[in-house]
């Protein structure tokens, strides 16, 4: 007779792991970090928009909360449980809260806000509960709200942009620009000033760092649903239902398709029903619980995107969900013996996803007439028979726009711009865009923007649109007033000495003005002294010798390459020589 | 929705060796037991002269069935020995005199169609034919219903990894059990049968197409690779997609093992009782693995002696049943039952290292039983929440544990859980 130890079964163990989970996560995630990194450093680094530091910012915007998790674990692991902090920490997957907070972060946002907001997401959201498997919200969405929160001030118009998207987008995220016309509207108004909903597929548009791009997140869903990582019940449920509310939405303002898949595009819904509604530890465990779960979450994130003043609903959606999983679970443990038992519940939800589209739908249509653009202006009015002169601006890219529109017997015949300081606004001189807005002023809408100057182009067109409707409207007032012109480029001092005229001009720079002297002897510049600074990045100009460049080349001076770093400043310099070129021209030819 | 998880099946290995017969041992232990009912009135006593088949006593509550002397010899005592539960239940002892003499010897039934309905009955009740699946529960009580009987399923599935004692069997007879399944259609007024196998079992698949053309109401139905499809009721959703709450006959259905309908047709066609099983003898911590048919009440401790055996290290676990729902026992002195289909000696697992549970779902998912494991562990003590978690559906397969990615022994907190529930109703 042989004795034994005695053990439980079963004796068999499988090859699953949570750590082999959690690893398929990173892998889920990998792609998106890349993406974020291409999109948010290596483009704008690309375009000389940033430096060495603006390359790397999208990689730091992620790692550095993610190491913050990991040091708070492995702290509180070794100060207050008073175990293996390594061992610890191995088995509590730490740095995820960090990873997924700086994923939903924008790209501007502080260091120091990241850490903190790590610091909190970890101790507040995971630690305190209990540590990993124990805690009821998403630690990485209780990091996110304490930011929102403790910074809300912080968070200005332009955090989320990345320096390319500055100059190329004019609007802040979509889902802020949406707010504006209280998150609903037509394809032009959400989609256009962004480019189109392809690049909120692919995600090229502001936003969060790892959020923008639906597209990754469908392959990651794929990948986590294949290997059994995630339950995809969630996100399908979940967008399901924010997609079909969108529709009915659409469909009582004529916006239809476009516009549900504005919704489920934007705002990180993607991101958020693939990586945070599906987080294991705060998300229900049964099928008819997951369904309940990601229906509701499609429910609240449509009432908080339209009938609150917070344009974002998946972080506050899920936060709110999560607190009810463990209710939504009993529901779910009844409904597995017999599936009638969660009849009521589906039937619940499934009115209140009708009854709210329908209110949000109708509710909107009252108030559609008054829309009113904050960003116009009219400075004058003159009439004079059949014609009225207008004095407006606009807001355009980084500065507003000043124009004179003369409108005669109804039809416009003039715009001129009197000021403007946007970049690239080359690009819309190049392209005549002007006259193409004359010329189609009786279907403006349907005239498509300048590529690559997405903001100024909107804006002129935005400024023909409500200068128009004015003249409509009260074409008869007139209104007086002044218009302040602060000119691009002027000629303050202009000294002749014999052959030698010396010009004492200014410019405007990058963040400053700049002050010239230029001396031209024949209508060759001889010398230019800077007499005034004060751009960013001088130094870069200063270095690559760049005036001696420009005089060494003034004969094709169009063709000049600008400074990589300092384009705006090189940019003026350039311009300068080349108005003041045509001044002198212009001067001694009268 | 039927849920199983595929685990690989390590059936390979006791496929190895031909089935060997072990039906002369010295002693044979009959455990007074019958399923794990311990009430039985016994009718011998020490010196007493038993038959091969004579009744050496009887289960006194529901579904009276007989226990058999299944060697003819002396009763020489009673015993105390380990029962496939792991506990130790008192044996008749008797002393083979190698001589197999029967009572009296009934003649060969020729044909089996013709039996009739309460002849059955009684033949399976007094040939002592249990499940030989697992359960041990009486067969006849299954036929003697009043509800009308529409199917006849044969599991063949045996789902369970290691074990391959219903293949082999399957194998040898296929030809004998389509006519025992013909028979019952028969006698029960029954319309059609199915064979639920496994489809990657193709051996035997085709060893019933072999014969099967003459039986049109009998049908094979490939079941998915899956752990736990031979439960009874997962086969039965599977293959008639209805569902029931605790017997199947709640569908008009009847559910047998494979072995079962063999006994079955043994006993109808030579009157024999059922007094021997085929055993799967396995598993990486003996020698010599195989399927072994072996009378009732003979030791395990003497087939792997002669055998199979141990292989030279102190970690093995003896295990009575398969690797997801045996029991590890203390030692290997062991009898052999109606209801053990296998005995698997491993060496001893790695301790996985058991972390926190990360709410996953994998065993809500997985759960054939439709429970929510992990819901279950959380309550385990509380058996006011445990009522609505209906604990008691669990049938203990082992898959919550096995799937867990955190490693956590779930099945022990339901077993709690259950226990919980017991003394709440005591």
């Amino acid at each position: 007779m042989k004795t034994f130890d005695v053990e439980k079964g079963p004796f068999l163990n499988s090859k699953n792991k949570t750590s082999k989970m959690m690893l398929h996560l990173f892998i889920a995630l990998l792609p998106i970090i890349i993406f974020a990194f291409y999109k948010n450093g290596i483009i704008p680094y690309k375009n000389g928009l940033t430096d060495i530091k603006g390359l790397f910012l999208p990689l730091m915007v992620v790692i550095l909360p993610a190491l913050t998790s990991f040091l708070t674990e492995m702290l509180y692991a070794s100060i207050f449980l008073k175990v293996d902090a390594l061992k610890y920490v191995k088995n509590s997957f730490s740095f995820y809260p960090g990873l997924f907070l700086g994923l939903i972060m924008p790209l501007n946002t502080p260091f120091s806000m990241l850490i903190l907001g790590a610091f909190v997401a970890t101790l507040v959201g995971k630690l305190l509960f209990g540590g990993f498997g124990n805690n009821i919200f998403n630690p990485a969405l209780v990091g996110r709200i304490f930011i929102i929160t403790a910074y809300a001030i912080t968070f200005g118009k332009y955090v989320y942009h990345n320096s390319y998207e500055l100059d190329t987008i004019a609007s802040s995220t979509p889902l802020t620009n949406a707010s504006l016309v209280e998150g609903i509207g037509s394809y032009n108004e959400l989609v256009r000033p962004y480019g189109s909903l392809m690049n909120f597929f692919v995600g090229t548009i502001p936003g969060a760092v790892g959020e923008t791009s639906a597209l990754l997140c469908i392959v990651a869903f794929l990948y986590l649903t294949l290997t059994k990582t995630i339950k995809w019940r969630i996100p399908v449920f979940y967008v399901s239902t924010v997609f079909i509310m969108a529709f009915i939405i659409g469909l009582f303002n004529d916006l239809e398709r476009t516009y549900s898949l504005f919704q489920i595009l934007s705002g990180g819904l993607m991101f958020g029903a693939v990586f945070m509604a599906t987080d294991p530890v705060t998300s229900p465990t049964t099928f008819v619980g997951q369904a309940l779960y990601g229906i509701s979450l499609g429910i609240l994130t449509i009432v908080f995107r339209h009938l609150t003043p917070y344009p974002e609903g998946v972080l506050t959606s899920i936060l709110t969900m999560n607190m009810l999983v463990f209710i939504i679970d009993k529901i779910g443990v009844r409904a597995r013996f017999n599936i009638k038992r969660s009849i009521p519940y589906f039937s619940t939800l499934i009115i209140l996803m009708l009854g709210i589209s329908c209110y949000i739908g109708i509710g909107y249509r009252k108030g559609n007439d008054t829309e009113i653009d904050p960003n116009f202006e009219i400075y004058s009015k003159e009439i004079n028979g059949n014609t009225v002169a207008y004095m407006v601006g606009e807001k355009g890219y980084s500065s507003t726009l000043k124009a004179k529109i003369v409108i005669t017997n109804d039809k416009v015949v003039s715009y001129e711009i009197l000021e403007q300081n946007d970049s690239y606004y080359s690009k819309i001189t190049q392209a005549n865009y002007l006259n193409t807005l004359i010329k189609n002023q009786a279907k403006l809408n349907d005239v498509d923007i300048v590529a690559g100057v997405t903001f100024t182009s909107n804006g002129l067109k935005k400024m023909l649109i409500n200068t128009i409707d004015d003249y409509k409207e009260n074409g008869n007032e007139e209104i007086k007033g002044d218009v302040v012109i602060d000119k691009d480029f002027e000629v303050l001092e202009h000294n002749i000495n014999g052959n030698i005229h010396e010009y004492i001009v200014t410019k405007k720079g990058f963040s400053s003005k700049l002050k010239l002297n230029i001396t031209i002897i024949d209508n060759i510049i001889t010398s230019v002294v800077v007499l005034e600074q004060n751009d960013s990045y001088y130094g870069k100009v200063l270095e690559s010798d760049y005036i001696n460049y420009l005089l060494a080349n003034q004969s094709k001076l169009e063709d000049v390459d600008t400074v990589a770093g300092a384009t705006i400043t090189s940019t003026s310099l350039k311009q300068a020589l080349i108005e003041t070129l045509k001044v002198h021209i212009g001067d001694t030819n009268g | 929705m039927v849920t199983g998880f595929k685990i690989s099946g390590k059936k390979n290995m006791s496929l190895k060796n031909k089935l060997t017969e072990y039906l002369n041992p010295e002693y044979v232990y009959i455990p007074l037991i019958s399923g794990y009912d311990t009430n039985i009135s016994v009718f011998v006593k020490k010196n007493d002269y038993v038959y091969k088949g004579t009744t050496l006593g009887k289960r006194q509550g529901n579904f009276p069935i007989p226990i058999l002397s299944t060697v003819s010899g002396t009763v020489i005592g009673f015993e105390e020995k380990y029962y496939l539960n792991g506990e130790k239940i008192k044996c008749v002892v008797i002393q083979n005199d190698f001589k197999e003499l029967v009572e009296k010897k009934i003649p060969i039934c020729d044909d089996i169609t013709k039996i009739s309905k309460d002849n059955f009955i009684d033949i399976l009740k007094n040939n002592a034919i249990v499940g030989l699946g697992g359960a041990n529960f009486p067969t006849f009580a299954k036929y003697d219903t009043d509800k009308n009987i529409k199917t006849l399923i044969i599991n063949a599935v045996e789902c369970e990894p290691y074990i391959t004692a219903d293949y082999t069997l399957a194998l040898d007879h296929a030809e004998e059990i389509l006519e025992g399944v013909n028979a019952i259609l028969k006698i029960n007024n029954i319309s059609e049968a199915y064979i639920a196998i496994k489809k990657t079992n193709t051996k035997i698949i085709n060893a019933f197409n072999k014969y099967i053309g003459t039986f049109p109401n009998i049908k094979i139905y490939l079941m998915p690779n899956l752990y736990p499809m031979g439960w009874e009721k997962s086969i039965v959703e599977e293959i008639l997609k209805k569902s029931y709450d605790r017997l199947p006959i709640e569908v008009n259905t009847v559910v047998n093992n494979v072995s079962t309908i063999y006994a079955i047709y043994e006993s109808l066609k030579y009157s024999k009782p059922l007094l021997s099983r085929i055993v799967t003898f396995t598993g990486e911590g003996i020698e010599k693995t195989l399927n072994i048919k072996a009378k009732f009440g003979t030791l395990v401790s003497e087939i792997i002696k002669k055998y199979c055996k141990y292989k030279n290290t102190n970690d093995l676990l003896f295990i009575a049943g398969g690797p997801m729902m045996g029991n590890s026992m203390k030692c290997d002195d062991l009898v052999i039952t109606p209801n053990l289909n296998c005995v698997l000696v491993l060496p001893k697992l790695k301790q996985e290292n058991c972390i926190e549970c990360l709410r996953c779902g994998l065993c809500v998912k997985y759960c054939p039983a439709k429970l929510a494991p992990v819901l279950i562990k959380n309550d385990c003590e509380n058996p006011d929440e445990l009522k609505k978690y209906e604990v008691n559906r669990c049938i203990e397969c082992g898959l919550c544990t096995y799937v867990c990615p955190s490693k956590i022994r779930v099945r022990d907190y339901v077993q709690k859980a259950k226990d919980t529930i017991r003394k709440e109703n005591k």
